[in-house]
């Protein structure tokens, strides 16, 4: 224990972890000179160069890799080069393609008649009986607008008290997002929207979900979470979860009377919305650490619920990532990385909101810029070869000393390996009884 | 010998009866007592042994047992007159020096120490009660009363003896007060479990339990301390809190060990503590808003808490019983007439009711512990236990070996005789040693060290029932960090270096400097 002591220590001391790097020679392109990136690269020796030079790793918007990735650009990729995002992500971070795709994953695994897709009745807040998954109730009951209109008053009728968040399909960061708890303020709203419910005159499409209202309070503060997901492959899926997340809190006590409905202060975490409302701060932005809420948890509530909710965020980013897998395009020069943003209920429930392709790199805060930092640190080690030089061929297998603060959430191609080996042994075990 | 020893016994066990009914459990213990004799289980012909046994089942036993064990720790403090005169007369003066700038603050601001609030006023603040960051006040003329820096200034002049020193090198008087501080091989004889290398709670979670039926060190913990705060006997717990707990129970923990459960009678207490804080404005009120919001309000580990500590620090304000718990150890409080009130006995407060003047950085007294309670009840009484048998301690002037001044001649010493090229170093370089631990060492390391790590500091603290643990972490952290300590050669940088206290691991820190041979 003496020498584990020593090595906790040793690997206590300093800022960053930053052990040296061996310079090589990495072209690198990117249309965000962002702080945390360029630093990142700088550190690492590399090169900037344009578009159009040889680079080996672009970090890219998700416009330019659209561009890049489309017919008319022609652009073939060599085997050194890596860009940052999948050619149609926007399967897992368009509101209403999430969705759609979540409804198949579903009917997918229940037509397989697979235990994950278990169903069972539960008592809505009106009290009626409805069935939902068991398994895979994690995003909260959404239908796409106009499309989906019937469907909608029909669950709408099952609680008429419920409160429904509408959201357009392709804003982000709070703009557009108001909530309904009458479905004539939907129609009123129909109304003055000059008809969003003709596709032919508006090309916009929102979606409706029901509004958790009953989210678990920090000091009375409403909050969500915004989490890391590294995704370095879709088939076979491998995902990492980087550990340093953190809690969004609302400046404003929650309060769930209709006075307050339209103060959006109250209801959206998003930074980009909470930073107008004067009691904004700039030292800690509203933030707070996940490992600080893991511990307020366990405190406060307990251990094995606190594990429970833990592994159920876990659970719930695994299969978000499925329900996509078999509609992404797989081009191995790509990775990506999501910010999913989860809300928590009272039930110690969690509930995927949204997914974000290309979520925030601005730092609010000191310790926010430091996590960023070591965020786009560690993608790098975990993305990258072990000889650092962006390779196609490479079996993107890194070693557990490249991960950082990243965890590995899912290896189908380890899994596979080890389902193989273990099947393997108990054959070899069942002959030899015989 | 034998009846010399039993009436001793005898005597002993009727001076604590008596104690006892002063206590404010006593008239419930006694009511529960009651109920049990006349219930079936308690016999006549065997009165003794059958309501000893019913009691046992009860738990009454063991509730008979902590209260006396609350009530023996609460006694031993120093009740005689400072031996140090010069101490004594010093810490007078520091608090004529308070109470006067308070007085200055309130001319200067045109307020008075204690007003009745108005009606309205009374109404504002109760409708806002559960979230005070949004009740309005004008705070930007208040300033705290006092910073560490500035206690640490008059601890610095105490002795009153000024050695040898040359204009413009520093003072080293702390060496000089005639108070008996440990060694480290003293030391190392109260943190025996720790010396030994025995496991703790702190270093890895996963270390392989050696004992069986366990996979972890952890689950090992959780598994023995379920079993303990089942049992929940005090001093079994304050055993089991040397080797550390696990944050899932540590709040029960903590309540168990410092008799600080919340019942009914609690909740009303502090409901009637509330009441006070709504009827009469305090000037303290604003230097207590003003402190959460400079120092709660503006930390990331904290700020969600905010609306909690405000409810908490008015409370402790006007809690009586802290005065009443704490006299002779925190001088003597100021009374003032309560303006607006008429004239009569209770126009007269005393200033604050609990005789604590907060200081910048008070409120991190409690911050920590809104990780373990969500709820203001619990929250505050765990808090009071914890300021009156341990907090008062590091910023009052006294001669106790817990008490600040022996803290810091503690790590004084500590340093001189374990790093003494870091104490020379010091020395050339003119900075007072004690100059950049001195405000860790006075907050018990909160708003410094991350609040996981912090929790399992305090741990130590109760189960040693000491605070010697913080000038040695104080001692550790330097040492530690020795090598970054003799690049640089002013205070700025020093503080620079020791500045980010986020990536220690305080218990492996401890344990290796107990445990490193000598």
């Amino acid at each position: 224990m003496n020498a584990d002591t020593k090595k906790l220590i040793s690997n206590q001391y300093g800022r960053v972890n930053a052990p040296p790097i061996e310079r090589c020679r990495v072209n690198f392109c990117t249309d965000m000179e962002k702080s945390v990136l360029m630093s990142n690269f700088e550190r690492r020796g590399w090169n900037q160069v344009g578009q159009d030079d040889e680079w080996n790793f672009y970090w890219a918007s998700t416009q330019t890799c659209r561009n890049l990735f489309s017919v008319e650009s022609g652009y073939r990729m060599n085997d050194n080069q890596i860009i940052n995002h999948f050619p149609n992500h926007y399967e897992l971070s368009r509101k209403d393609l999430l969705v759609k795709n979540i409804k198949r994953y579903r009917k997918e695994l229940e037509r397989e008649s697979s235990p994950i897709a278990e169903k069972a009745e539960v008592v809505l807040p009106g009290g009626q009986v409805g069935t939902r998954y068991v398994h895979l109730d994690f995003i909260p009951v959404t239908f796409v607008l106009p499309a989906d209109y019937n469907m909608f008053v029909e669950e709408y009728r099952k609680s008429p008290q419920s409160t429904w968040i509408m959201k357009p399909c392709g804003k982000s960061q709070g703009t557009g997002i108001f909530l309904i708890n009458k479905l004539s303020k939907l129609k009123k709203w129909s109304r003055e929207a000059k008809a969003p419910f003709h596709p032919q005159l508006s090309k916009e499409s929102y979606v409706i979900s029901r509004y958790i209202d009953n989210p678990l309070l920090i000091g009375g503060k409403k909050f969500d979470l915004r989490l890391y997901v590294l995704v370095t492959s879709f088939r076979h899926l491998k995902a990492y979860l980087f550990q340093l997340g953190f809690c969004r809190f609302c400046t404003v006590k929650y309060d769930t009377s209709v006075t307050e409905l339209d103060n959006m202060y109250v209801h959206l975490t998003n930074v980009s919305v909470q930073k107008h409302g004067g009691d904004y701060n700039n030292i800690h932005g509203g933030k707070m650490s996940v490992e600080n809420l893991r511990l307020f948890l366990e405190g406060t509530r307990g251990r094995a619920v606190t594990e429970k909710l833990f592994s159920a965020i876990q659970w719930l980013i695994v299969h978000s990532l499925k329900a996509v897998s078999s509609v992404m395009a797989n081009d191995r020069h790509c990775f990506e990385c999501y910010g999913y943003d989860i809300i928590i209920d009272d039930q110690l429930k969690p509930w995927l909101v949204e997914v974000n392709a290309s979520p925030s790199l601005t730092s609010t805060t000191v310790n926010d810029r430091i996590m960023k930092y070591k965020l786009i640190d560690n993608m790098i080690s975990v993305v990258l070869p072990p000889d650092g030089i962006p390779d196609v061929r490479w079996n993107k297998t890194p070693s557990p000393e490249a991960f950082g603060n990243f965890d590995l959430l899912i290896d189908e191609e380890l899994l596979e390996k080890e389902e193989m080996a273990s099947t393997g042994r108990s054959f070899k075990g069942h002959k030899s009884r015989n | 010998m034998e009846s010399l020893k039993e009436d001793a016994i005898h005597h002993t066990a009727m001076k604590l009866a008596e104690e006892l009914k002063n206590l404010s459990i006593y008239k419930s213990f006694y009511s529960d007592v009651q109920k049990l004799v006349s219930s079936p289980n308690v016999k006549k012909e065997d009165f003794k042994h059958t309501l000893q046994q019913a009691m046992k089942e009860k738990g009454l036993d063991t509730k008979l047992r902590n209260t006396v064990f609350h009530w023996v720790r609460s006694q031993n403090k120093q009740n005689k007159l400072d031996p140090l005169t010069s101490l004594s007369k010093a810490s007078a003066q520091w608090e004529k020096r308070i109470h006067k700038s308070l007085n200055s603050m309130c001319s200067d601001l045109e307020t008075s120490l204690a007003k009745v609030r108005s009606q309205s006023e009374q109404e504002d603040l109760s409708n806002k009660w559960n979230e005070l960051s949004t009740y309005n006040l004008d705070l930007t003329k208040y300033r705290p009363v006092y910073a560490p820096k500035d206690f640490l200034e008059v601890l610095l002049t105490l002795s009153g003896y000024v050695p040898f020193t040359k204009e413009g090198e520093p003072k080293w008087e702390f060496a000089h007060l005639p108070l008996q501080v440990k060694n480290l091989d003293q030391l190392r004889k109260i943190y025996v479990e720790w010396t030994n290398g025995e496991p703790l709670l702190g270093v890895n979670p996963n270390m392989p339990s050696a004992v069986s039926g366990f996979s972890t060190i952890e689950a090992e913990r959780i598994g023995l301390g379920e079993r303990v705060t089942a049992l929940g006997y005090a001093p079994v717990i304050q055993e089991y809190l040397k080797k550390g707990s696990p944050q899932c129970l540590r709040a029960k923990l903590w309540a168990q060990v410092l008799g600080a459960d919340v019942g009914a009678q609690q909740t009303a207490y502090f409901n009637r503590l509330k009441k006070s804080v709504l009827e009469v404005d305090l000037m303290i009120d604003k230097l207590i808003f003003k402190d959460v919001q400079l120092t709660a309000s503006n930390d990331d580990q904290y700020f969600v808490f905010e609306d909690l500590l405000y409810q908490v620090m008015l409370c402790f304000s006007r809690d009586s019983d802290v005065l009443q718990n704490l006299r002779g150890c925190i001088g003597n409080p100021l009374n003032v007439t309560i303006k607006g009130k008429q004239t009569s006995a209770d126009s007269i407060t005393v200033f604050p009711p609990s005789g604590i003047i907060p200081f910048h950085g008070f409120t991190m007294y409690a911050t920590p512990f809104c990780y373990l309670y969500d709820d203001p009840v619990q929250l505050y009484f765990i808090f009071r236990a914890f300021y009156i048998r341990y907090w008062h301690k590091l910023h009052y002037i006294s001669t106790h070996p817990q008490g600040i001044v022996s803290l810091c001649l503690l790590y004084e010493r500590l340093l001189e005789a374990n790093e003494p090229l870091l104490w020379i170093h010091f020395r050339n370089i003119n900075i007072n040693p004690i100059r950049v631990v001195f405000k860790w060492i006075m907050r018990a390391f909160s708003g410094h060290l991350p609040p996981d790590q912090l929790l399992l500091l305090w741990d130590t603290i109760l189960g040693y029932d000491c605070l010697e643990i913080l000038p040695l972490l104080a001692l550790a952290i330097l040492s530690f960090r020795k090598e970054n300590i003799f690049q640089v050669n002013n205070i700025q940088n020093v503080d620079a270096v020791l500045a980010d206290l986020s990536t220690i691991s305080v218990i492996p820190l401890l344990q290796l400097t107990l445990m490193k041979p000598q």
